[in-house]
């Protein structure tokens, strides 16, 4: 069986029942998707299957043979981040970071559809991901900004004190 | 500084949008082996046998352990704070909560790890349990803890948290109504989208290192270290990142059995709770019954309170002597009444002992401290926000346990939330501060109750 | 470190339905598998652990047919596809949990799902039921196509291969949820007027799968009468997300917004 994962064609040994999730995490060390519930009821285990959300707790592998996985790990990178992930960082929509994989994923995959600014559809599109830290708002903030254009990509993010650097904190190596 | 009022990136932030944070279930230790609990089936019930060896003898497991297993079995986890031990690690001859671990198993893999739980030959003899905090004093309740059905142990071995101040009866016999009410909040499942984990790594100089979810990371190592007996050096823990606690994560609920796994196989161990047992068997936020009668004038004054509450406290102990004390300390809420009676009792009922959440104790009784003051307001016809600003604490005020307000913020903020909302308040009220009671915001009542913010 | 499903269980992925069929022979040596959605985090959790699993995903299954005023619905078709289709069956399957499970849970297996262990399953069987939806199937006596209600009370033993209506003249949906919209409705009312203008109604969330309310329907005309009378035809449970009592209390209020629904689409 074989899998592409982000980009990288893997061969997969592990039995055909096992949950994509439980490949990814298990076999491939993928471990940005989390086993937050693996009844499907969360979202945060969500990967990307040849563009589309799905939840990799449910999916056993064998129905997958040639799919084309993408992780949050292939959607970015700290030096080179996609501009979803900027907004996510921007707007403080990650607090402990657990569900921000499936959200991020789920968020991506509603904007390459068309999505637009209208925040009921943003609800709709992120309503199987449960957040229990930031009370969604600042997630759907990071949606919407990123829909309306005003992040790029391949920026890091700096502090809006108005400097060019980071704040300096005394005392702190440099 | 230039710090504060500065937007500042989160420190973790883009690890968290680039899949790099790693939470204890991403670490990756080669070796490691699955940690699964066989459970109380029972709410209530004795055990008259236990037999691991069919467990013990299947192939892929490394290591089972009970009671017996454990060092210190029983350890107070705020014994700081006074709070005796009373919860075994493992349970020894009884259990007491449905969900209640009794056995660990460490395998190779997960199924191994659960057929071998499933192997385990344990027979348990039901007994009555008891659900209700409000039936834990009949004289014919189960009896559901060593110490009785209520924490005996407060200061000079009281059996509630007991607060007194002024005179209750002569508040009674001044008031005009006494006005009456019951709360009742459910217990609240903490629901971290990261169930309960726990990874334990032996190492070769004879340590332990611990990949924890704790809240409160140097707490469970002295935990840990205590149902061990091992000096803290011993342990080296790795944490301080937590898909989400709540509250729910400052209980230890995996450490120490993870530890002693680790100890027995001499392998790494992990344990991660599937959201079932998450949702069955982790602690939650208390359920509690709070019963409010206060005297009050017919223009708003509250005169006195008496109060009594009974906090679910679950089958044992663990925190909720302290939440309950907070509680008692806070149960005027943010207002000065000067004749309080209030008893406060931690009952022990037959489920998962509670924990705390988000405001450990105080959430409960704001919550009721805030719904009577609305009663208050509807049976006497007051306006709610003038009814709250009479009473609001001010500088001089003292609290239920006698601390004297040096800054209370309760005026100004009631008048801000009517200005936003845009409710009209007499003027008099609408120039109202926090400054010490005088003219017509000193009633009768509490002249003379007032206290010196400088002898503080 | 190995993980839970190192189970020595079987997969076979049949290319067609012949194949699919003689696979699932009558059914008692095979777990279907189609969607995933229901079965395998019950094989995660150790409810199940099948021994042959028939994975229907490359089986062909799967599309919506129109033929004149008939549609086709394959088994393997996602609720996804389904929720563009006229009322009542599009709105319900819309309601359906969100996008993502919605794209890999079938009608097929949403018709032969088993009794959820906490919360209803099989929301759209009250849609079907209200359209008088035709079920055919394989299995032990070979193939044979029956009503959705027949189908329900012997679903034992059965292949799902597709699921058939009459376009409706019009139709309303009407549902008991929480908060969350992707939780599991507690109750659903699905009403259907046919070209000829019969009123069915169906529910789902009740004890057992979806039954049709004929003391409901009898008095169709009458939203607050098919409401009261509506009870008679269903059994309830608690689970948690509602207790009997509450969904006994709930039952006349959704088909009397339902009727009411359909009397304005109109």
């Amino acid at each position: 069986m074989r899998l592409t994962v982000n980009g990288v064609e893997r061969e997969i040994a592990s039995s055909p029942l096992t949950p994509l999730l439980q490949v990814l995490r298990e076999e491939l060390g993928i471990t940005s998707p989390k086993a937050g519930c693996q009844q499907g009821g969360c979202g945060s285990c969500t990967v990307l299957v040849g563009g589309a959300p799905r939840r990799a707790c449910l999916l056993p592998v064998a129905a997958l043979d040639g799919a084309d996985i993408t992780t949050l790990e292939g959607l970015g990178t700290p030096e080179a981040l996609s501009p979803i992930q900027t907004a996510f960082h921007e707007h403080y929509a990650a607090q402990c970071g657990f569900c921000t994989s499936g959200m991020v994923l789920a968020a991506h995959a509603f904007l390459e559809n068309g999505g637009g600014t209208e925040r009921e559809s943003i609800q709709e599109a992120l309503a199987g991901h449960i957040c229990r830290c930031t009370g969604y708002v600042k997630i759907l903030d990071a949606v919407e900004a990123a829909a309306g254009g005003e992040v790029t990509s391949n920026q890091r993010w700096l502090p809006q004190t108005g400097e060019e650097a980071p704040v300096e904190v005394p005392g702190a190596p440099a | 500084m230039k710090a504060v009022g500065a937007r500042l990136p989160r420190y973790d932030g883009v690890a968290h949008v680039t899949g790099r944070t790693q939470f204890v279930d991403d670490v990756r230790i080669a070796g490691t082996l699955w940690a699964k609990a066989l459970r109380s089936p029972a709410h209530h019930a004795d055990i008259k046998s236990l037999d691991v060896s069919k467990a013990e003898a299947m192939k892929g497991v490394l290591a089972v352990i009970t009671w017996k297993d454990v060092p210190l079995l029983e350890y107070g986890h705020l014994s700081a704070l006074g709070i005796p031990a009373d919860e075994p690690l493992l349970a020894k001859d009884e259990v007491r909560y449905k969900g209640q671990p009794i056995a660990l198993v460490a395998a190779e893999d997960e199924e191994t790890a659960q057929a071998a739980v499933d192997a385990i030959e344990l027979e348990v003899e039901e007994k009555p349990a008891l659900f209700d905090v409000r039936k834990a004093f009949d004289s014919d309740a189960p009896k559901v803890h060593q110490w009785g059905n209520w924490y005996p142990h407060f200061e000079g071995e009281m059996d509630r948290r007991q607060i007194r101040k002024g005179s209750i009866d002569e508040a009674f016999d001044r008031a005009d109504t006494i006005i009456q009410g019951v709360y009742r909040p459910a217990a609240i499942e903490h629901v971290p989208v990261e169930t309960q984990v726990c990874q334990v790594v032996p190492e070769a100089d004879g340590r332990l290192t611990i990949y924890s979810c704790t809240q409160a990371l140097y707490f469970s190592m002295g935990v840990v270290a205590a149902h061990l007996q091992v000096p803290l050096n011993r342990l080296k823990f790795v944490g301080g990142t937590v898909g989400g606690g709540f509250g729910g994560k400052v209980d230890t609920a995996t450490e120490t059995m993870c530890s002693l796994l680790t100890l027995k196989s001499g392998r790494p161990v992990k344990w991660r709770w599937t959201r079932e047992e998450e949702f069955l068997c982790s602690s939650t936020r208390a359920p509690w019954h709070m019963e409010i009668a206060d005297a009050v004038t017919k223009d708003g004054w509250i005169l006195g309170r008496k109060m009594l509450t009974l906090h679910d406290s679950g089958a044992y102990s663990r925190f909720s002597p302290y939440g309950l004390t907070k509680h008692s300390f806070h149960h005027t809420g943010a207002y000065t009444i000067p004749n309080l009676e209030f008893d406060g009792y931690v009952v022990y009922t037959n489920r998962v002992p509670t924990t705390a959440m988000r405001g450990f104790g105080v959430t409960s009784v704001s919550f009721a401290a805030e719904t009577h003051m609305s009663r208050i307001a509807k049976e006497l016809g007051l306006d709610p926000f003038e009814i709250r600003l009479k009473n609001a604490n001010r500088i001089g005020d003292t609290s239920p346990n006698g601390v004297v307000y040096t800054d209370p913020s309760t005026v100004p903020t009631i008048l801000a939330v009517a200005d936003e909302l845009g409710h009209e308040l007499p003027a008099d009220y609408r120039t109202m501060s926090s400054e010490r009671r005088e003219g017509e915001w000193l009633p009768e009542h509490l002249v003379g109750q007032l206290g010196n913010p400088e002898d503080h | 470190m190995a993980t839970a499903v190192e189970t020595e269980a079987d997969v076979v992925l049949p290319t067609s339905e012949t194949e699919a069929i003689e696979a699932f022979g009558d059914g008692s040596s095979v777990t279907v598998l189609a969607g995933g959605t229901i079965v395998v985090p019950d094989i995660t959790y150790g409810y199940t652990k099948p021994r042959r699993v028939l994975m229907l995903a490359g089986a062909g299954l799967s599309g919506v047919e129109t033929e004149g005023s008939r549609i086709t619905i394959g088994a393997m078709t996602s609720v996804a596809d389904l929720v563009d289709l006229s009322a009542p069956l599009g709105p319900c399957a819309a309601n359906v949990a969100d996008l993502e499970i919605r794209a890999q849970a079938t009608v097929g297996g949403n018709i032969c799902a088993p009794p959820g262990r906490d919360a209803p399953r099989g929301d759209l069987q009250a849609a079907l039921l209200a359209l008088d939806a035709q079920v055919r199937s394989a299995g032990a006596g070979g193939e044979r196509t029956e009503s959705l209600e027949a189908f329900l009370a012997a679903r034992d033993g059965r292949l799902l291969l597709d699921v058939s209506y009459e376009e409706p003249a019009s139709g309303a949906f009407a549902r008991l949820d929480r908060p969350h919209t992707h939780d599991y409705s507690a109750l659903t009312v699905c009403v259907a007027r046919a070209a000829g203008g019969t009123i069915r109604i169906a529910a789902a969330g009740v004890a057992g799968p979806a039954v049709r309310l004929p003391s409901a329907e009898a008095k169709a005309d009458d939203p607050e009468a098919a409401g009261q009378a509506a009870d008679a035809d269903a059994t309830f449970a608690d689970d948690a997300l509602a207790s009997a009592w509450y969904r006994e209390r709930t039952l006349p209020v959704l088909v009397r917004r339902a009727l009411t629904q359909l009397q304005e689409a109109a």
